[in-house]
């Protein structure tokens, strides 16, 4: 029998403010537990919630790249339950009436590109952290309050690689727009997903599982190809499956079970009091998307017309801090594609070594854009360039001119002319290598290249002067 | 009786039997008076309401960082704590 | 008689020729305070008060409360001050802020001297189920009758002549009907006219805050210092703030005031309907048109079910963050929800956890639509309803209560089958958020019924200019119980 798996998504995005989504406390700059509060964020009595202007402006602007109908009226609701990370023993949501509804993403799948269905986004704040050591646990409330995106997929995707990509085009909309960092080995974007299998042809969905505490997003492939796995071996059985929750297990690769699900929760969901409806005007929202930054694909659209591959513009654009770095470098340079191919081997390579982020390791843009220029014009080979490239980010105070003189590097001839012109020198000083050659001594010919590489001070191709002097050689 | 020895336990306390019993006839009185509500003529054509008059604003708060508590006033109050953090006994996911 | 029972327009005037100073009055009042028997106080704060006092410098003189003592209800969040709501689940609990209205007292110069007891969380009407017990009232020494709720500490210190004012806050009725049991004016504005920002919530959309005085004068320039957008309360009005003793001597001809028929019909009490009546014929003769104005006895039956369900399910919800980890005593326990189940078990009384069970079952899903969305849905009606009849007229004029302050042993907080419309309908002005005023009217064996006036949303000034006029035909301006007046109506 095949089955069909039918798998839904549910990001929570952090937002990275100045400050959180309902209090003026700083969101996430420090890493001292319980120094980024402020009396609402731990639930004083009395406290009341006020909006975040750029939480909704990088709410908005995530609702447009989706696609979706955006509500120019804020509401919010309370989501009431107890938990040891819920200070104030609810949640401030859109439950009713979410900021977004209705869009879609499309992916590059296999069989072409695909569109999945969004079926909301909505605004809410995060619960604190919670540390847990061996008989206790410990509570950090920086978090509390921090704004939350999250956006529902509808169950239209059908493979882990499908739910991989459009976690991965999420994460490249939120990160792009300026919204958040998207990391989800740090929390700043955390993925549940539902997976439940069919035979092919059925209409009704079979039984939901959810799974949580994926970290990474390979992890979100492997985590439901495993579990679409269990699945078909359970059903092939005869076993049923059971609706429950169950967590990605990284090491043996293996989604375990945490917890039966029971009676959905009733969460009382009830209009919240203190915050009276917040109208936006379509000038607000209009504002909010026209001033997005430039966002992935039309980014990579960009990337592409200057001559980058596919593959090669999503490696820039894998790391928002290279892209920003490309292109300040590329307009300083003759052809992306020149650039492209110094960040992607020689600078990543350096940066794997050293472990270093691009801004961190002491080279402009435009002295990288310097370097390339000698090479597409300044008469420098790719290895020569790269020579001096090592030397700079070796040491950032030299400038690319003076590592070059400190390397020796000198411009190659290429003008025939020229060449030629130490060809004949050189023939014209030597005649018994001629001699030589023409009596079959084959080193007389490296004798020769020898000789017009000292007239030229090692300024020319040798495999050029070569290929001339053989030429020559026969004229004579 | 059992449902409102429920509800209570779901807002994690406890009352005495008495409070129960006093609780449930509160409850019928309630509910009956709700019901007699529910006869209200035209009620179903008003929407809920939150808020008594439309306050409606287009007010959102900048979004600058303040100074925050210090760490000492936000724990002042706990009364258990440990490592700069409140302490609990271990929450088992 | 002292400074301190000087009318607030007359202690101004004293403390600028520096016949009194702050610290003074402040020291007169903390003698009162600690030498009164009516359990009116949560603490007094001795020391904070007499530093604060004795720094204030210069006298200002537009600033009529610049040195004038008060206290505040317990549910106001003061900074290093500590704060209980009358609650055993905040004992102990010291705010690292203060609410709005406490700084902006302070900013004022008025001086703190302490909390007074309420009801505990504010949810109650009877005065007697904070926990320090029952809180008396001034007017009777033998105790036996009560002041009434849930601001009963802060009714009782302005009655009882130990200061000119006192915070209070009203969901329900919670200021205007202690203020009708001890003779004083009790006055709660629109909804959003004063920030709410560190009042502990009991429900938002009816929260209120409100305050005592003993004459209009003195609740008119409290509202001038209290009134005000703020940026910490996003439900707080932009409405730019009059100057509201303004009107106060304007000429109130013209004006034109509904009495609602069937709430006045309902009082069996003869003395009261007398005076009641009285009261009318005088507004007339100052050219008020008063005229009899009938309101579906079905909805204001229907009040009390209303704001029971809205009120308590908001409740609960507010008072989820009371769970003894952040704040309040921490009771122990082998799990986190052991921890907050032991605080909150220990921590509230039996009638606070009723109210939360009412409150959590009518937001239940299978609940909400038949409870909670009912209630909601009712509000709506009866706010539109009292706005039909403020399009006519300026004010809605009615007794405050059905009679004198009942006895305790009269009373319970416990819900009941019996209906008064004429005990429940000043909740109208907390389901419709509209500026509403108790005024002392007569008494009744010793004891002060009130009158309650109620306006169009932000026309408070007008409500004062009305309130003023009444006050001048009623005589009982500055009446305390101290201090008998007559009562001219």
């Amino acid at each position: 029998m095949n089955f069909e798996a039918v798998i839904g998504l549910e990001i929570h995005v952090e937002q990275k403010t100045r400050s959180k989504m309902f209090s003026s406390a700083p969101d996430g700059f420090s890493h001292e537990p319980n120094t980024e509060i402020a009396p609402l964020d731990m639930g004083y009595p009395g406290t009341l919630p006020v909006i975040n202007k750029q939480a909704v402006i990088n709410a908005i602007r995530v609702a447009n790249a989706l696609h979706m109908t955006i509500d120019h009226t804020l509401y919010f609701d309370r989501k009431n339950y107890f938990y040891s990370d819920l200070p104030k023993g609810y949640q401030i949501t859109q439950q009713n009436r979410p900021i977004g509804k209705n869009g879609y993403v499309i992916i590059e799948t296999e069989e072409g590109s695909k569109r999945i269905g969004i079926e909301r986004i909505h605004m809410e704040e995060d619960t604190c952290k919670q540390l847990h050591f061996l008989d206790y646990t410990l509570l950090d409330y920086n978090r509390a309050g921090v704004p939350l995106v999250e956006i529902v997929s509808l169950p239209e995707m059908h493979s882990g690689t499908e739910a991989m990509k459009y976690a991965e085009a999420i994460r490249n909309i939120v990160v792009y727009s300026g919204t958040s960092d998207g990391k989800m080995e740090e929390g700043s974007l955390r993925c549940d997903t539902n997976v439940s299998i069919r035979p092919i042809g059925q209409k009704e969905f079979g039984t939901k599982v959810e799974i949580k505490n994926i970290n990474s997003f390979k992890n979100i492939e492997l985590a439901i190809d495993y579990e679409i796995q269990r699945q078909s071996k359970l059903l092939l059985s005869g076993e049923p499956v059971h609706q429950e929750t169950r967590r990605f297990d990284e090491t043996s690769g293996r989604t375990i079970l945490m917890r039966a699900k029971s009676d959905a929760v009733d969460y009382k969901y009830f209009c919240e009091p203190n915050l009276t409806p917040i109208k936006l005007s379509d000038g607000f929202v209009d504002e909010a998307i026209r001033t997005c930054p430039e966002l992935f694909e039309a980014k990579k659209e960009r990337y592409l017309k200057g001559g980058l591959s596919s593959t090669d513009a999503e490696i820039i654009l894998s790391d928002p801090k290279m892209s920003a770095y490309f292109e300040e470098g590329g307009s300083q340079v003759v052809s992306l594609k020149d650039l492209a191919n110094f960040l992607i081997v020689e600078i990543n390579g350096y940066l794997n070594r050293s472990g270093k982020a691009i801004d961190e390791i002491g080279l402009k843009p435009s002295v990288l854009a310097e370097i390339v220029l000698l090479q597409e014009k300044g008469g420098l080979s790719h290895k020569q360039c790269a020579d001096i490239l090592a030397k700079v980010l070796e040491n950032p105070s030299l400038t690319p001119a003076e590592a070059k003189e400190a390397l020796h590097i000198v411009a190659q001839v290429s003008d025939t002319g020229a060449i030629m012109g130490f060809v004949n020198q050189a023939l014209e000083a030597n005649p018994q290598s001629i001699v030589d050659f023409k009596a079959g001594k084959d080193r007389a010919l490296g004798f020769l290249v020898g000789q017009v590489m000292k007239l030229s001070h090692g300024k020319v191709n040798p495999a050029e002067v070569s290929r001339l002097l053989l030429e020559e050689l026969k004229k004579r | 009786m059992d449902v409102l020895k429920d509800a209570a336990n779901r807002l994690l306390f406890d009352m005495s039997v008495e409070q129960y019993k006093t609780l449930y006839e509160e409850f019928q009185i309630l509910t009956k008076q709700m019901e007699t509500i529910g006869k209200i003529e035209g009620l179903e054509s008003y929407e809920p309401m939150t808020f008594p008059f439309d306050c409606s604003t287009s007010f959102l708060r900048e979004d600058v960082a303040e100074e925050p508590l210090t760490r000492d006033e936000a724990l002042r109050n706990a009364g258990n704590k440990q490592d700069n953090q409140i302490k609990l006994p271990k929450v088992v996911l | 008689m002292k400074h301190l029972d000087l009318p607030l327009l007359d202690l101004h005037q004293a403390l600028l020729a520096k016949q009194v100073t702050p610290l003074a009055l402040a020291e007169e009042a903390i003698k009162r305070a600690k030498a009164n028997k009516d359990n009116a106080f949560e603490i007094i704060d001795e020391e904070g008060a007499k530093t604060f006092a004795a720094s204030l410098g210069e006298p200002e003189a537009d600033n009529p409360l610049w040195g004038i003592p008060y206290f505040s209800k317990d549910n106001f969040s003061t900074k290093g001050l500590e704060t209980t709501a009358s609650s055993n689940i905040l004992a102990g609990y010291i705010p690292v802020f203060d609410a709005t209205v406490i700084a902006k007292l302070k900013e004022r110069k008025a001086v703190l001297l302490g909390k007074t007891t309420l009801d505990e969380l504010a949810m109650g009407g009877t005065g007697t189920t904070g926990h320090k017990g029952k809180t008396y009232n001034p007017y009777d020494s033998k105790h036996e009758h009560m002041i009434g709720g849930s601001s009963c500490g802060s009714a009782a210190a302005v009655a009882a002549s130990i200061v000119p004012f006192a915070l209070g806050s009203d969901t329900g009725d919670s200021v205007r009907k202690p203020a009708s049991y001890a003779g004083l004016v009790g006055m709660k504005p629109t909804w959003g006219r004063i920030s709410r920002y560190g009042l502990f919530p009991f429900a938002p959309s009816l929260d209120h805050v409100g305050y005592f005085t003993r004459d209009v004068y003195g609740s008119a320039v409290l509202l001038d210092a209290l009134a005000g957008r703020d940026l910490h309360d996003n439900t707080s009005s932009t409405k730019p703030v009059d100057k509201y003793e303004e009107d106060l001597n304007k000429p109130v001809k013209g004006l034109k005031v509904a009495v609602l028929k069937e709430i006045v019909d309902s009082i069996t009490d003869r003395e009261l309907r007398a005076h009641f009546d009285k009261s009318v014929e005088a507004l007339k003769k100052q050219g008020v048109v008063v005229e009899y104005v009938s309101f579906s006895r079905q909805l204001l039956e229907s009040c009390y079910a209303t704001y029971i369900v809205i009120s308590c399910a908001e409740a609960t919800s507010n008072d989820a963050n009371l769970d003894g980890i952040k704040f309040g005593p921490y009771r122990g326990g082998k799990t986190y929800q052991e921890v907050m189940y032991n605080a909150r078990t220990q921590g509230f009384s039996e009638l606070i956890k009723r109210r939360f069970v009412i409150g959590s079952y009518c937001l239940m899903r299978e609940n909400q639509e038949e409870l909670f969305l009912r209630a909601q849905r009712n509000r709506a009606k009866i706010v539109d309803e009292v706005n039909k009849i403020l399009q006519t007229y300026d004010f809605i004029y009615v007794p405050a209560a059905p009679g004198p302050a009942p006895l305790f042993v009269q009373a319970s907080d416990k819900l009941s089958d019996e209906y008064l419309i004429a005990d429940n309908h000043l909740c109208l002005g907390n389901f419709a958020g509209l500026p509403s005023i108790t005024l002392p009217l007569c008494y009744e064996r010793g004891l002060p019924i009130g009158v309650n006036f109620m306006g169009r949303a932000f026309e408070e000034k007008k409500l004062f200019q009305i309130s003023a006029a009444f006050e001048r035909l009623s005589g009982l301006a500055e009446a305390s119980a101290l201090s008998a007046k007559e009562a001219k109506l």
